[in-house]
């Protein structure tokens, strides 16, 4: 009897037994499926930047798209066809006004947080116009206006400067630079 | 005691297996459905953005037509709507969708098809004010009627497209639509489409909304449809044309590819918008001269014997007059269409002055 009583343990010890392999098994389940979940929101965060930077980068080509082709700018003789990137400089100081004043209530639906600035190359280099300026920024609670975007992403683009201020066409070269910020 | 408590351990086992197997596939299920579901819609944010950008890119590339395979679309429905100059469009029964309250676009309510057609004009009042934006799809049918030049010309530049010229009576009463999704029919003359006469009888398969009719006449647009007895409808009030009359002109051509009254109104308002500010580029404010105009008289102001002065700002119809009546007329029709009349006469006077301008020379004109 004594030799039986010690191959087979008592009931109650292979319960616990049971129930600790099964905590074990529950354990290392709820440990991979952890590990699981952490990986998969890893990936999903980088791939989350990942598509904003494509976002981004497609936002910054759109606007400086809609920048070259606005009627507001173009170089127009007429009825003929606009001449290809060219900005009027007559228009664009007088665009300035315009868009700033309606930056809110138009201008922003277009370009939305933008910065477009147009630099002169030749043969002035130091003359530049802000076309259009808005930042993405928060006020703190001390009252500080603070930038609140993350990225900033330029693009350039060469562009021709029609000056008709001395009476006739003269033709100046330079750059249009749109920064957008998400 | 002992083997009928192990039978009883075995069994409780399995069905602890059993319902924790259970448990465990009901998660991975849930988490499949919530994953198709979220990629679905995923899917469907992603198509419109990819809209978005097709529509900025054929918007700013005038007169260049796109043809774009949506075949992986097919079995989605494109909307296109316009209200309180806000336009929007999406796929019907999801909620992607984007609003644009800038740019004009001229679609049919729905499209449903393998190919869409971009295309895009520019709107010129004289000077060009925006390009308007032509969506249509190769499933879409035009039927045009008439023997004007302008049937020819809508003829001739939509190459490409679903369009049919029709010019008998006996063709337009046979028109079948085929495996087409809707059908337009253009009547160029104002004469065949007419509230309450017969839809052609082929045509009469299609649903109400498919068979639609758009009629010009005395420099204003009338939108049909059919009705339930299968005969013409007319939609609206007619919206008055504001053009100059050209070649390839774009507030013709809109009329064409949109869908009703309303949806034209609608645009054409985010047009009129445009136009005021560009009005302010050439002109400065009602009350506050400034822009490209007061530039020219600032250089002219300081040439008195030049030439240029007298079509700028001496003669009757001059430059800086019809300029000041152009912003006027542009604030009065966005508020009022039956005003617009008078919008096209200033942009008449408009490009006469400025014609006149250009016409001597060696003066800087103003568009």
């Amino acid at each position: 009897m004594k030799k039986d009583r010690m191959e087979t343990p008592p009931l109650r010890k292979r319960g616990q037994l049971h129930i600790t392999e099964t905590i074990a098994v529950l354990f290392i389940f709820f440990v991979l499926v952890f590990f699981g979940l952490l990986f998969y929101s890893k990936y999903q965060k980088i791939s989350l930047a990942e598509k904003q930077e494509e976002l981004l980068g497609e936002r910054a080509m759109e606007t400086t798209l809609k920048t070259l082709f606005l009627p507001e700018l173009g170089c127009s003789k007429g009825e003929a066809e606009q001449e290809d990137n060219c900005i009027d400089l007559m228009k664009l100081e007088a665009a300035q006004k315009t868009f700033s004043e309606h930056i809110n209530d138009y201008y922003f639906g277009i370009f939305s947080y933008a910065n477009i600035t147009v630099q002169e190359l030749y043969p002035d280099s130091a003359r530049s116009w802000t076309l259009y300026d808005k930042l993405k920024t928060k006020t703190l609670e001390d009252g500080t206006v603070v930038k609140d975007w993350e990225r900033k992403e330029p693009t350039y683009f060469v562009v021709t400067l029609r000056d008709e201020s001395q009476g006739r066409v003269q033709y100046r070269f330079g750059y249009i630079v749109v920064e957008v910020y998400s | 005691m002992t083997p009928k408590q192990g039978q009883v351990e075995v069994t409780f086992n399995w069905v602890y297996v059993l319902i924790a197997g259970a448990v465990i596939l009901l998660f991975f299920i849930g988490l499949v459905v919530r994953q198709k579901a979220v990629s679905e819609e995923q899917l469907s944010i992603e198509v419109v953005r990819i809209m978005e950008s097709i529509f900025t890119g054929a918007g700013v590339s005038e007169k260049t037509k796109n043809f774009i395979d949506i075949s992986g679309l097919a079995e989605y429905t494109l909307y296109f709507g316009c209200s309180n100059e806000v336009g929007e469009y999406g796929i019907l029964g999801t909620s992607a969708r984007a609003e644009n309250a800038i740019d004009p676009f001229f679609a049919p309510k729905e499209i449903k098809a393998s190919q869409l057609i971009v295309w895009s004009l520019p709107y010129r009042l004289p000077f060009k004010v925006i390009d308007f934006l032509f969506i249509t799809s190769s499933n879409t049918q035009y039927i045009v009627l008439g023997e004007v030049p302008f049937a020819t010309e809508f003829v001739n530049s939509t190459q490409g497209f679903n369009v049919q010229h029709l010019v008998s009576r006996q063709e337009y009463e046979q028109i079948d639509p085929g495996h087409n999704f809707q059908v337009r029919i253009i009547d160029t003359v104002g004469t065949t489409l007419t509230a309450g006469s017969g839809v052609p009888l082929l045509l009469q398969s299609l649903g109400n909304e498919r068979v639609t009719g758009v009629s010009f006449g005395q420099g204003a647009v009338t939108y049909y449809s059919k009705n339930n007895e299968n005969k013409w409808e007319q939609q609206g009030a007619a919206v008055p044309m504001v053009s100059l009359d050209e070649e390839r002109d774009a507030a013709k051509y809109a009329a064409i590819f949109v869908a009703d009254a309303d949806m034209y109104r609608c645009n054409l308002k985010k047009a009129f918008r445009r136009l005021e500010l560009i009005n302010e580029v050439y002109g400065g404010k009602e009350n506050e001269p400034g822009g490209k105009i007061q530039q020219l008289l600032n250089y002219y102001g300081g040439h008195p014997e030049s030439l240029c002065k007298n079509p700028l700002v001496e003669r009757q119809d001059n430059l800086v007059t019809a300029l000041a009546s152009h912003q006027r007329n542009a604030a009065a029709c966005r508020l009022d269409a039956s005003t617009c009349t008078n919008l096209i006469a200033s942009a008449r006077a408009l490009r006469t002055a400025n014609k006149a301008l250009a016409e001597l020379g060696d003066c800087i004109t103003l568009y």
